[in-house]
């Protein structure tokens, strides 16, 4: 009987600290942010959205290779007089359902000083189609 | 049949063993898992954990990738601990290329994967305390793990995936002004156990929810294979960072904590013990961080020699190790992933046996596994 009661008792204490630690809490400053109003800045090697420059691209191919996911397709610019391929894209598609946005492909492109194709600070992104996914760059 | 022709008949005498699905969509089997569970009445008599909800095919998708591109596959095996899986696949390759990555390295590689120790059992601290009914602490748990997120973004640009330890060493030096961070975080992680022990360790309850429940033998443990933190709960003091360091762990000072009975109880203390030995861990590293090159000279295309390797590591759930074997070219030819918490979750079929309905959850949660890696 004696057993009981000091049960109820070490049991009753042991969640009063515990409410003790969570009161504490209570009264400091909210830890959340609230997302849509308030936003934080991402740092700087934060791994967003990829972006890709159409006109410094050489057309190496060396991201394509890089990318483990096989996302990145991209077709050189074929002079249409001497029928050679120069150092240029005619358009370039990344597949970002598919995309691990891992950086392999920045890492992989040699353009100095800016990388072609390279991560931004971007995180909104959202799609309603599968399609929308395949983003596509053309170089008129 | 109304009542009472049953009572007549004495229908109501039969008793039959019931199988009861815990899963494959359970909130506490934290992923999908599914247990089938043979019970009599309350008590289970046969249980029977069923995995491949989360099938990816990693071991086979890495015969398709480079070396460095299943980094990123690696990722995505335990994603409470993507710097662990980074960490050991790099050891992998950096063992048949022989390549020593430089002393810098591997104190950043320490640091990380020791602050993702103490992320992830911190997400077995709060979820632990969601099976046994104390929602309090997981909040607190994920705040603090969101400040060790906010360092690894810093430090990689991603949350989760990290891919941060490359072969060689790692993708890039510390940002300006992290230590400093790190070490706030370290001091505030400090007093945070204190509050941790009142929420959940203290309390009379979960303690009594948890002492006995469980109890995985040594012999068990042993057969089994299980490793990790789940092994240490029964009194073996094994850990690979002390018995076969790699990236220089002998020359930190740790402790490795055991437990005594090999419950839930003991599992989830060697868990909150292993989070301030990693704090010291982590300080240590800082102070003694030297400078130089965070990087060894690595081919751009990487082709081992033919051959074969094992490497291994003590990820947060137990010993984590890679069997690759190259063929000379720059894919592998067989990868196989020595996942520990697969292994560990064999044991619950062992251990399940005897126990009542209501301390499955606080098994299986002490268990800790992570469905991405027991089926990869
Ligand atoms: S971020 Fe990674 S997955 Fe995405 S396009 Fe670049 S290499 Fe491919
Ligand atoms: S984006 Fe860079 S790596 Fe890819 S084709 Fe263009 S120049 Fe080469």
């Amino acid at each position: 009987m004696i057993g009981y009661f000091t049960n109820i008792y070490k049991v009753s204490a042991a969640l009063l600290e515990g409410m003790w630690v969570t009161f504490k809490w209570m009264f400091r400053p909210s830890m959340t942010v609230q997302y849509p109003h308030e936003k934080l800045t991402p740092p700087e090697r934060f791994r967003g959205t990829l972006v890709f420059d159409k006109d410094s691209c050489t057309a190496c191919n060396l991201c394509v290779k890089a990318c483990p996911t096989a996302c990145i397709t991209l077709e050189p610019y074929v002079d249409p007089a001497t029928n050679k391929r120069l150092a240029k894209i005619n358009w370039y598609q990344i597949d970002f359902g598919k995309c691990n946005y891992c950086r392999l492909c920045e890492e992989a492109c040699p353009t100095k000083p800016v990388k072609s194709v390279r991560h931004s600070h971007g995180y909104e992104w959202a799609m309603t189609d599968r399609k929308e996914m395949n983003v596509k760059w053309v170089r008129p | 049949m109304t009542t009472e022709v049953i009572k007549i008949k004495g229908a109501d005498l039969q008793t039959e063993e019931m199988i009861l699905n815990l899963g494959p969509q359970h909130p506490s089997t934290h992923g999908v898992l599914r247990v089938i569970l043979k019970l009599d009445g309350e008590v289970i008599i046969a249980a029977e954990p069923e995995v491949g909800y989360l099938h990816r095919g990693t071991e086979k998708l890495a015969e398709n990738r480079t070396y460095p591109q299943m980094l990123v596959i690696s990722d995505r095996w335990d994603y409470l601990s993507a710097m662990s899986n980074n960490l050991v696949w790099c050891l992998a390759v950096e063992k048949l290329l022989q390549i020593k990555p430089p002393e810098k390295a591997d104190h950043l590689r320490v640091i990380m994967v020791e602050l993702n120790r103490i992320a992830s059992h911190l997400v077995f601290f709060g979820t632990y305390g969601i099976d046994i009914g104390a929602y309090t602490p997981f909040l607190h748990a994920f705040r603090e793990r969101e400040k060790i997120l906010d360092l690894f973004e810093e430090v990689s640009g991603a949350r989760m995936t990290y891919n941060y330890i490359r072969i060689g060493g790692v993708m890039a030096d510390l940002p300006a002004d992290w230590v400093g961070k790190c070490r706030s975080f370290l001091e505030w992680m400090k007093d945070r156990f204190p509050e941790y022990d009142t929420l959940l360790t203290g309390n009379p309850i979960f303690q009594d929810r948890t002492k006995g429940i469980g109890v995985l033998s040594q012999a068990q443990a042993i057969t089994y294979g299980v490793t990790g933190p789940n092994l240490r709960g029964s009194g073996i003091n094994f850990d690979l960072r002390k018995d076969e360091p790699y990236c220089s762990y002998e020359k930190f000072k740790f402790d490795v904590p055991t437990g005594a009975n090999g419950d839930c109880w003991d599992r989830y203390w060697v868990r909150i013990q292993e989070m301030k030995e990693s704090v010291k861990i982590v300080e240590q590293a800082l102070d003694g961080l030297p400078a130089g090159e965070t990087n060894a000279k690595v081919p751009r295309i990487l082709r081992p020699p033919m051959g074969e390797t094992y490497a291994q590591i003590e990820a947060p759930r137990g010993s984590l190790g890679i069997y690759t074997i190259s063929d000379a070219n720059d894919k592998p030819y067989r990868v196989h992933v020595r996942a520990p918490s697969f292994i560990n979750l064999t044991m619950l079929q062992e251990i399940l046996v005897g126990q009542k309905v209501s301390d499955v959850v606080a098994t299986l949660g002490s268990i800790d596994i992570v469905l991405g890696e027991v089926d990869r």
